[in-house]
């Protein structure tokens, strides 16, 4: 019944409209510098919706499946792909979808070619699959993951795929198709497991830079075997060893610089995963935090002068309370606590506990996983992909978290952990104490899946951020955000002109009463994914709003104040180009 | 890796102090009992007690309790008959029926001292210590001086770890202490326990003339050995003449010194020159894991343990260190071979099914673990390792009733009962993590009792300053915590709680300090 009054309202409520717009963006930025952008405006939500999230892959098309390769000689990356990205690549306006596939592995083979796919969003919560035609659906490795950035600052979102034993970079041409530069870029990151990459402007030259967390030490050649329960399973991540990072410098002309050596990073070997960036010491120097797999995560200081400084251990950000590298697989960062500072989780494996590091002082952080109750809830899960989302625009960042285990035979040897679990909506009351939203979530929460990357957008410009989930082997998961419109909320695009044009390190403030929200425009987060742009920041209580003053400190450092912006709608910034 | 062997005689640690009194049965402790003549009016009695005497001098201890036990049949209160019949079962080392016997003669006459010192010598040998002083005093009161009652008053302090009376006691009757080597041995034990390191050197440098020869020499080689007094132990070795001994052995024994020494490539070096020499055997081989081992060249040292399995499939001790050497490495395929193996060829060995039951719970294969666990239960209900394994294999596998109730029980029943508190505390804190509040004050009872039950649970101190420090109280963490540190100076994990609990005082250098030294210890 549900399902059929979804269809029944969903042209109703939630029509978006395409237009060839960043045309016109382009040239109303000039006559101002905010923009209402009116035409995505819209509906409040219909009360017949009874889940938060609903999952709607099927409605919007999405048909491409996920291949992993899974094959008789377990290997470790099977288990580990892929990832998902949210952007518009084709700048109408619209989110569209792109997906990383795996691979085939020496013993398995797919019956067909194994593919990316970019879907473009054609509006009214439909996908076509224009992946062949964009020129993005073959790589020549085992696909990993997604990162999004307009490294030329060209208006048009460029696409980096890591994967083993390279990774590629396609330029966005603008008109539809996208060309594999990664040669000429020299961002091969030849023969190395990469996973998460992540755009940001780290010597704030206004191009961004690109850091690709490596894994581990990895050949097909070198079959590992362990059992669990006499059956052949994958061995344990230990039993590979890890890599650095690499770090690329933009050199703003269409090719890059390896500057991990000079810069510091390449010293930090351990498996990485998933990776932020974001400026933790607001010095307006984007940072970076790493989430490592039995690996100490990083908390990657800029010091201004290309070089890097490892600060997590200081900070109690590296191991658990025993001094244990936990195995961290995805990460984010957001003020969760209305402090004014970024604060961190990561997803781990099962007994470990995803992990909450709230901000406490100076580059001091207190793990309030238990107090937040956030181990209760994922004792039993191997987390992957995670974001901070405020799903219901009360102004407080709440948690959706997609999980999955990587041994089939799990359940012959636990009884209380699954081989498929469901993914977590946690909603925050505020005082950073997290309530498993459960049932209410939706029926996608009450079901096991072997998730792995997830990325945020808003892909019907409702206000209301949505999601999407890769599976292993599977399908991915479009979840669309149902909630009633309680709040009302703002939407900022930034477009930076001195700043790199993604804005990727502005950091916004509004101002509302006498509270004031911080969102960042973060690089990277979540795990193998790459997320919409934009920022939504939800009004608690808009009938006592007199005024929403709101400042943005864009990368190059300009500070920017929008009196105010126009609620329930993205308003488009664009940084002033003068002193 | 289980702990190198030590020389044959010392045995496990726990026993190590018993070592002395059990080495002394056939040869010092004999020589305290020497049959009487006794004056009889039964001439029956008389004639058996002097062919009973005759036997026994003779050799033939059997015959001669048979015919000491017609002897005091007939004269049932005759003190001699008593006495000897108790002496000739002594020399049998038949110590409880023998000292049923002192003890008769003594009921007739108190006044015997000769009885009183045999029994007090029966007493100590069957290690029940504070009868023996008993007698011992009630010899000593008679007569201060009395050299053989200072002799085993000494032997008995050193056994109860009294090692200030004990080196008194026997530095004061220096003539019967050099009768053997093994008195002597428990004198240097002593000086060492107490700080007088150059008396003990003293006096293990008069085993190298000993009458005993070589036996002497590699037991005073293996007091310094225990007392880390590595020079001397090396001195000793090297004091024996190149004719007099097997040099193998010597050589073994010189590299299990410089083992312990942890001049592991030395020791390894005179192992593998044995091994070139021809001598494959099982006990160079696992001395020399454990070298290689220590050395880490981890492949090397699985080589040699499966060298030592093939020269001798019986040997359960090359099992159970390759075993914990593959999970230690998680060699996790080939460990869980091995422990299939191990439970085929030591099908009644708890100690093989703890292993196993480590292997399958490092695994993962938890229902496996606990099955391993059990087996191990059923073998030794009083091996607390295999009762911990089993509540940790049920936590893991989810069952954490079963293992809640697995310590329960074993707190219940076990005398040393500091480790289930331990774990029970560690298990309710995880549960508490998940919601369960109440869990954590009574984790805390726990760790304080388990500290009560047992000071030096560095762990417990542990667990206590990590929940404090949880709790946001640094100060009141600090305390446990540095007595944590100071009972497990390389537990990585106390040092970085420690400077986590430093950098909320902002004591800064010390949390640096400590961070440093967990760095320095995690791997």
């Amino acid at each position: 019944m549900s399902s059929l009054l979804c269809q029944f309202y969903v042209p109703m409520a939630r029509k978006a409209h395409r237009a060839p717009r960043h045309m016109l963006f382009a040239f109303l930025a000039i006559l101002f510098p905010i923009t209402s952008l009116a035409l995505l405006q819209h509906a409040s939500l219909p009360s017949a919706y009874t889940e938060i999230f609903s999952n709607v892959t099927e409605q919007a098309g999405i048909v491409w499946r996920h291949f992993s390769g899974e094959s008789p000689d377990r290997f470790l990356i099977e288990t580990m792909g892929g990832g998902v990205a949210f952007l518009d690549f084709d700048a109408d306006g619209l989110q569209d979808l792109f997906f990383v596939n795996g691979g085939e592995t020496p013993r398995t083979k797919s019956l067909s070619s194994v593919r990316n796919a970019l879907y473009r969003n054609i509006g009214n919560g439909k996908f076509e699959d224009v992946s062949a035609k964009a020129g993005v659906d073959r790589v020549e490795f085992y696909g990993m993951g997604v990162a999004v950035g307009d490294f030329d600052n060209d208006g048009f979102p460029d696409l980096y795929v890591s994967g083993f034993p390279s990774s590629a970079l396609f330029h966005n041409n603008g008109n539809g198709t996208f060309t594999d530069v990664t040669a000429r870029a020299g961002v091969k990151n030849a023969g190395r497991w990469a996973a998460s990459a992540a755009w940001f402007d780290f010597d704030q030259d206004g191009y961004l830079d690109l850091v690709v967390t490596n894994y581990a030490r990895f050949s097909f050649n070198e079959i590992k075997k362990c059992e669990l329960n006499s059956v052949r399973s994958y061995c344990e991540q230990k039993s590979y060893p890890g890599m650095p990072l690499t770090l690329f410098r933009n050199n703003g002309n269409g090719t890059f610089m390896d500057v991990s050596e000079k810069s510091g990073v390449a010293k930090l070997v351990g498996r990485a995963l998933g990776v932020v960036a974001i400026d933790v010491n607001d010095d307006g120097w984007p940072d970076l935090f790493v989430a490592r797999d039995a690996s100490p995560n990083l908390l990657l200081i800029n010091k201004r002068n290309g070089t890097f400084e490892d600060s997590a251990l200081e900070a109690e950000l590296a191991y658990d309370e025993n001094g244990v590298a936990k195995a961290g697989m995805g990460c984010d960062a957001g003020d969760i606590n209305r402090d004014g500072k970024p604060d961190f989780v990561v997803t781990n494996f099962n007994d470990e506990y995803h992990s909450l590091f709230i901000s406490t002082a100076s580059l001091l952080y207190s793990n309030q996983t238990v107090a937040s109750r956030l181990a209760a809830y994922t004792k039993a899960y191997v987390g992957w992909g995670t974001h901070f989302i405020d799903y219901d625009n009360d102004g407080n960042l709440d948690l959706l978290i997609v999980n999955g285990h990587i041994n089939q035979v799990i359940e012959s040897t636990r009884l209380d952990v699954k081989y498929q679990e469901p993914p977590l909506l946690l909603r925050n009351n505020g005082n950073g104490v997290l309530r498993d939203m459960g049932e209410q979530a939706g029926s996608v929460f009450q079901s096991g899946y072997r998730a792995r990357g997830l990325a945020v957008g808003d892909f019907d410009n409702d206000g209301r951020m949505d999601a999407v989930f890769t599976r292993l082997d599977g399908t991915p998961v479009l979840l669309r955000n149902n909630v009633e419109q309680k709040h009302a909320w703002v939407g900022f695009e930034l477009q930076g002109t001195k700043s790199n044009r993604d804005a990727i390190g502005a950091k916004i403030t509004v101002e509302i009463g006498r509270r004031d929200m911080v969102r960042w425009i973060a690089g990277g987060a979540s795990y193998l994914s790459s997320h919409d742009k934009r920022v939504i920041v939800g009004i608690p209580d808009d009938s006592t709003l007199t005024s929403l003053k709101t400042e943005i400190r864009w990368p190059s450092g300009t500070i920017q104040h929008v009196s105010m912006p126009k609620l329930k709608q993205y308003n488009k910034v664009v940084e002033p180009t003068g002193r | 890796m289980r702990t190198p062997p030590r020389p044959v005689l010392a045995g496990t640690l726990g026993r190590r102090l018993c070592v002395v009194a059990l080495l002394f049965a056939p040869s010092f402790v004999l020589s305290m009992y020497q049959i009487r003549l006794h004056p009889s009016q039964n001439n029956e009695a008389e004639m058996h007690s002097a062919e009973g005497l005759a036997l026994a001098k003779a050799g033939d201890l059997q015959s001669a309790e048979a015919e000491l036990r017609k002897a005091v049949a007939l004269a049932p209160h005759n003190t001699g008959f008593l006495d000897d019949l108790a002496t000739v079962l002594a020399m049998e080392k038949k110590f409880e029926e023998s000292t049923s016997y002192f003890q008769r003669a003594l009921k007739i006459d108190s006044r015997d001292l000769v009885a009183r010192r045999y029994v007090a010598a029966n007493l100590w040998q069957m290690h029940r210590y504070a009868e023996a002083r008993q007698n011992l005093r009630i010899l000593l009161n008679s007569n201060p001086s009395d050299p053989q009652a200072l002799l085993l008053l000494g032997m008995i302090s050193e056994n109860t770890r009294d090692y200030a009376t004990a080196a008194k006691a026997l530095a004061s009757v220096p003539t019967v202490v050099r009768a053997q080597p093994e008195s002597i041995a428990a004198l240097a034990r002593s000086y060492y326990h107490i700080g007088e390191t150059e008396k003990a050197r003293a006096w293990l440098n008069e085993l190298q003339s000993h009458p005993a020869g070589v036996r002497a020499v590699l037991l005073g080689v293996q007091i310094a050995d225990e007392m880390q007094d590595y020079k001397t132990a090396e001195s000793l070795l090297s004091s024996v003449a190149p004719g007099d001994s097997d040099q193998t052995e010597l050589r073994y024994q010189l590299a299990l010194v410089k083992f312990h020494a942890e001049q592991f490539e030395e020791s390894r070096q005179i192992l593998q020159q044995l091994l070139d020499d021809g001598h494959n055997t099982t006990e160079v081989n696992r001395l020399l894991a454990s070298c290689l081992e220590a050395q880490s060249r981890h492949e090397e040292a699985i080589h040699a343990l499966q060298e030592a399995i093939q020269l001798d499939p019986g040997n359960e001790a090359s099992y159970l260190d390759l075993a914990s050497i593959l999970l230690a490495q998680r060699k996790i395929s080939p460990a869980i071979e091995l422990a299939q193996r191990m439970a085929k060829a030591f099908p009644d060995s708890s100690h093989v099914f703890v292993s196993k039951g480590s292997i399958e719970l490092g695994a993962g294969d938890f229902t496996d673990a606990i099955n391993s666990f059990t087996r191990a239960t059923q073998l030794e209900p009083t091996n607390s390792e295999a009762t911990i394994g089993l509540a940790r294999a049920q936590a893991n596998a989810g069952m954490t009733d079963q293992a809640k109730a697995t310590l329960d029980t074993a707190i219940r029943r076990f005398p040393e009962k500091a480790p289930f508190e331990l774990q029970l505390g560690q298990m309710l804190l995880k549960e508490a993590d998940t919601g369960n509040k109440g869990g954590e004050v009574r984790a805390e009872q726990l760790f304080n009792s388990a500290i009560a039950h047992d000071t030096k649970l560095a762990e417990a101190y542990y667990e206590l300053g990590e929940l404090t420090l949880r709790r946001g109280e640094a100060v009141k963490a600090l305390i446990p915590l540095e007595k944590a540190a100071k009972l497990a100076p390389s537990s990585a994990k106390t040092h970085f709680a420690l400077s986590r609990a430093y950098r909320r005082l902002g004591r800064e250098q010390e949390a640096a300090k400590q961070a440093a030294l967990f760095e320095k210890l995690k791997e």
